[in-house]
């Protein structure tokens, strides 16, 4: 996704001739033919894009052939022939109301969690700025740390948080005064048997583990900000919340538009946390997307065809988002 | 599921030291134990043995015993290494699933829950052991209704290792304690005493009712008279909606949403907690005193946490029927042993079974457990009526039943994909609407029952 606007950096003044008459090499003509065609950028792409072809472009290619056959157990061991199927298994998909509730809880759960991991890491980032050095390396070293905790043991230390059996959330929430939503009626609720406190623990977690890199960056980016627009924006009596809406914002607008495409992906496919909170599989009213389409796959008898067609949907909706990445990136300039 | 991985380098060197004693072993003499093994005599460098659970040690004691008696019997496997593996039960299709499909890491010889055999059987995991079954001694005496589980089309794939029936444990000091002179044989009665063992015992809950173990929820259907479903030409019929079915759901339903007996965080666990766990539910509660009452077989004993309290005390009833005398029929539960498909040594494969399910050895490994032999002759003579642990369960098992548990797609329906009945009644228990509800459970079931999948 490079794009080479300026500088041009294959481009090499190539000599007018040889001067000597003498044959030229075989290296000496393929250098040529290379820098006449400035084919230098491409050829130092080949390494990656081949790369990224056996991970991922021919994976995708398996998947979307196994998405129109019904390839299932008996298939893989080879005791009944692949039969190709065309759309029958997109058809399935459409027509499954589970479908539909996991995809739902999908975009419900990554519309709450964007947002909020945003904002959250927005506010850090900000607090950091301010603070004085020891505090400020105090703060991002511990955000550090939550960012760096692999997702099954944070969602685990959550589980136990919030665990009925004298999970300290439960305690908490009993000694909260009545007019607050506490009260005794909070002894022993269960965070994991329906959709809403599952998927509120696990918004718990994903904000959690993925606000300090938003922080981060949002700090980065406010290090670019030259103080004088804030000091002159402060004598002329500016509020902070003016100053972040009128002076931060505008300047950061790219950082912002990258972080929250990021976040969109990274919280739309979220997986770890999820199976976790719910207690694996066996809750389909508590399935996300990505967990429904690995039960279709795994669990017997399975079904790699019909998976296979549900993760194509989802690479699907995540290029759409990842196209507009791409743009939003280009025409902001923060790729060139 | 991280229990079993064997190098692959290893794999190939026992392979290859296989093929080396095969060699040299082609002459050896016939089995001490008098059964027919005529065929390729190979012996393999190693069998490994899928056990389903968490391991425990005083089956890995009887374990051993066997391999022993193994490497006695039938001289030419002196060598053969036998590996236990222990693989949890919420997670054994699975496993099976991976590896039947990677090739790698599979088991020769699993034990399967009886509800699964016919399941994997159709999908091609088992090998047919019909030969072996018919040649062997021990099939005369196995009960019958257990062997016809595991026979599919006159093939059999399986046999059966041990039964068991879930039942209710309470103790009885605590019983006594809050006045309660018999158990309780009808529903109304269970309530009760439930709510006087509450009152008793503040801070405890009086019964389990999970949603996800619908081995044991049958026994509801069952006892007001109703049927999971019924099969007639091949073709199932789901009965979810009869009025004694939705008797049966409403009172299972009432004891969280009514009678507030068991706690919210049941819904959506087994008897053992979460999905794949095998500690943390209603079993470590009735341990550690937390849960007056439990629904689950004796063979939970396994699973009671280490500081379980006042185990002498344990005692078990019968699952109470809609209005009594007699109890609820029971699930016949149960294992069987299968000799998985992609094995190379079936001949020592069953050899091996037979030494495991032999009677002598499927009964001392029975009452090890709590579970029944597979043989009737040991069933009718057995010690379980004295012990008052296991009278309730001796008693429940007078009365059982097994269909429509062991159809070929119940599996798929009721653990893994579809899950109908658990979600059915975690929707309930979360109030969703009754009718509703169970009628849109009911169609599901009996699609899934015929077709195998849902659309």
């Amino acid at each position: 996704m490079v794009r080479t606007v300026s500088g041009q950096p294959g481009r090499v003044r190539v000599p007018a001739g040889p001067s000597s008459g003498a044959p030229l090499s075989f290296r000496q003509r393929g250098a040529i033919f290379i820098r006449r065609h400035r084919l230098v950028p491409y050829l130092l792409l080949i390494p990656s894009v081949l790369v990224i072809a056996a991970l991922i472009l021919w994976p995708t290619v398996q998947i979307a052939e196994f998405s129109f056959q019904n390839y299932g157990l008996s298939q893989l061991v080879g005791s009944s022939p692949t039969q190709w199927v065309g759309f029958a298994n997109y058809a399935q998909i459409v027509h499954d109301p589970e479908f539909w509730l996991s995809l739902r809880l999908s975009v419900l759960s990554a519309a709450v969690m964007v947002p909020l991991t945003l904002i959250v890491g927005t506010l850090v980032g900000l607090l950091l700025s301010r603070l004085g050095r020891k505090m400020a390396a105090f703060v991002s070293s511990v955000s550090v740390l939550a960012w760096a905790t692999p997702a099954v043991s944070a969602s685990v230390i959550f589980v136990w948080l919030a665990t009925p059996d004298g999970g300290v959330v439960d305690w908490f929430l009993t000694k909260v005064p009545t007019w607050l939503g506490g009260g005794a009626h909070w002894a022993g609720f269960s965070w994991t048997n329906a959709a809403l406190p599952a998927y509120t623990l696990a918004t718990a977690v994903v904000v959690w583990t993925s606000f300090p890199f938003i922080a981060i960056s949002v700090l980065a980016g406010l290090r670019t900000i030259p103080g004088e627009l804030f000091e002159s924006a402060r004598v002329d009596g500016c509020g902070p919340w003016r100053m972040f809406w009128r002076i931060t914002y505008p300047l950061l607008r790219p950082i912002f538009q990258v972080l929250f495409l990021l976040s969109v992906i990274w919280d739309f496919g979220v997986f770890t946390q999820v199976y976790v909170i719910i207690g694996e599989l066996g809750q389909r009213d508590e399935y996300n997307l990505g967990i429904y389409e690995y039960a279709t796959a795994f669990t017997m008898p399975p079904a790699y065809g019909l998976a296979s067609a549900l993760a194509f949907i989802l690479t699907v909706i995540l290029l759409i988002i990842t196209v507009g990445y791409v743009r939003a990136s280009v025409r902001e300039g923060a790729l060139q | 599921m991280g229990l079993r991985k064997t190098p692959a380098a290893l794999v190939a060197f026992g392979t290859a030291a296989a093929l080396a004693i095969a060699g040299c072993s082609s002459s050896s003499s016939p089995s001490a134990g008098g059964s027919a093994s005529t065929s390729s005599s190979s012996a393999p460098a190693q069998l490994t043995v899928w056990r389903m659970g968490a391991s425990v040690p005083s089956q890995v004691t009887w374990m051993n015993g066997v391999v022993t008696q193994f490497h006695t019997s039938f001289p030419q496997y002196a060598k053969t290494k036998v590996n236990v593996v222990w693989v949890p039960w919420t997670s054994n299709t699975t496993d099976w699933n991976d590896a039947l499909a990677s090739g790698k890491n599979a088991p020769d010889i699993t034990e399967l829950g009886n509800t699964e055999t016919p399941t994997e059987a159709s999908l091609g995991v088992l090998a047919n052991v019909s030969s072996y079954v018919d040649s062997w001694s021990g099939k005369s005496g196995i009960v019958s209704g257990m062997l016809a589980n595991d026979t599919q089309n006159g093939d059999i794939y399986a046999v059966p290792w041990f039964g068991g029936v879930r039942a209710v444990w309470y103790r009885t000091d605590q019983f006594k304690a809050a006045g309660i002179t018999s158990t309780p044989t009808t529903w109304a009665e269970l309530v009760t005493d439930a709510q006087k063992l509450m009152a008793k015992y503040p801070g405890t809950y009086g019964i389990d009712a999970i949603t996800d173990d619908s081995n044991a929820f049958a026994s509801f259907i069952w006892g007001a008279g109703g049927q999971v479903a019924t099969e007639s030409n091949g073709t199932w019929t789901a009965d979810l909606t009869s009025p004694a079915d939705e008797a049966a759901i409403k009172f299972y339903v009432s004891l969280y949403t009514k009678y507030h007996l068991s706690p919210s965080k049941y819904i959506g666990q087994t008897e053992l907690g979460n999905t794949g766990s095998t500690s943390g539910g209603a079993n470590t509660d009735f341990g550690l005193g937390k849960l007056d009452m439990y629904i689950d077989g004796p063979w939970a004993t396994a699973t009671m946490p280490a500081n379980s309290t006042d185990k002498s005390n344990w005692a078990s009833f019968p699952i109470p029927s809609q209005n009594g005398p007699s109890p609820a029929p029971a699930f016949a539960g149960g294992s069987d042993l299968g000799i998985f498909k992609t094995s190379k040594y079936p001949q020592a494969d069953w050899d091996l079974i037979s030494v495991m399910d032999n009677t002598a050895n499927s009964t001392s490994f029975a009452n090890l457990q709590g579970f029944f032999p597979p043989y009737t002759a040991q069933l009718t003579s057995g010690p379980y009526k004295t012990q008052k642990f296991m009278s309730g369960f001796a008693s429940a098992a007078a009365n059982s039943q097994i269909s429509p548990l062991n159809a070929k797609n119940w599996s798929t329906a009721d653990t893994g994909k579809y899950y109908i009945i658990p979600d059915m009644l975690k929707a309930l228990m979360n109030g969703a609407p009754f009718a509703s509800t169970v009628a849109s459970a009911n169609s599901q079931l009996q699609t899934v029952l015929n077709t195998g999948t849902e659309s």
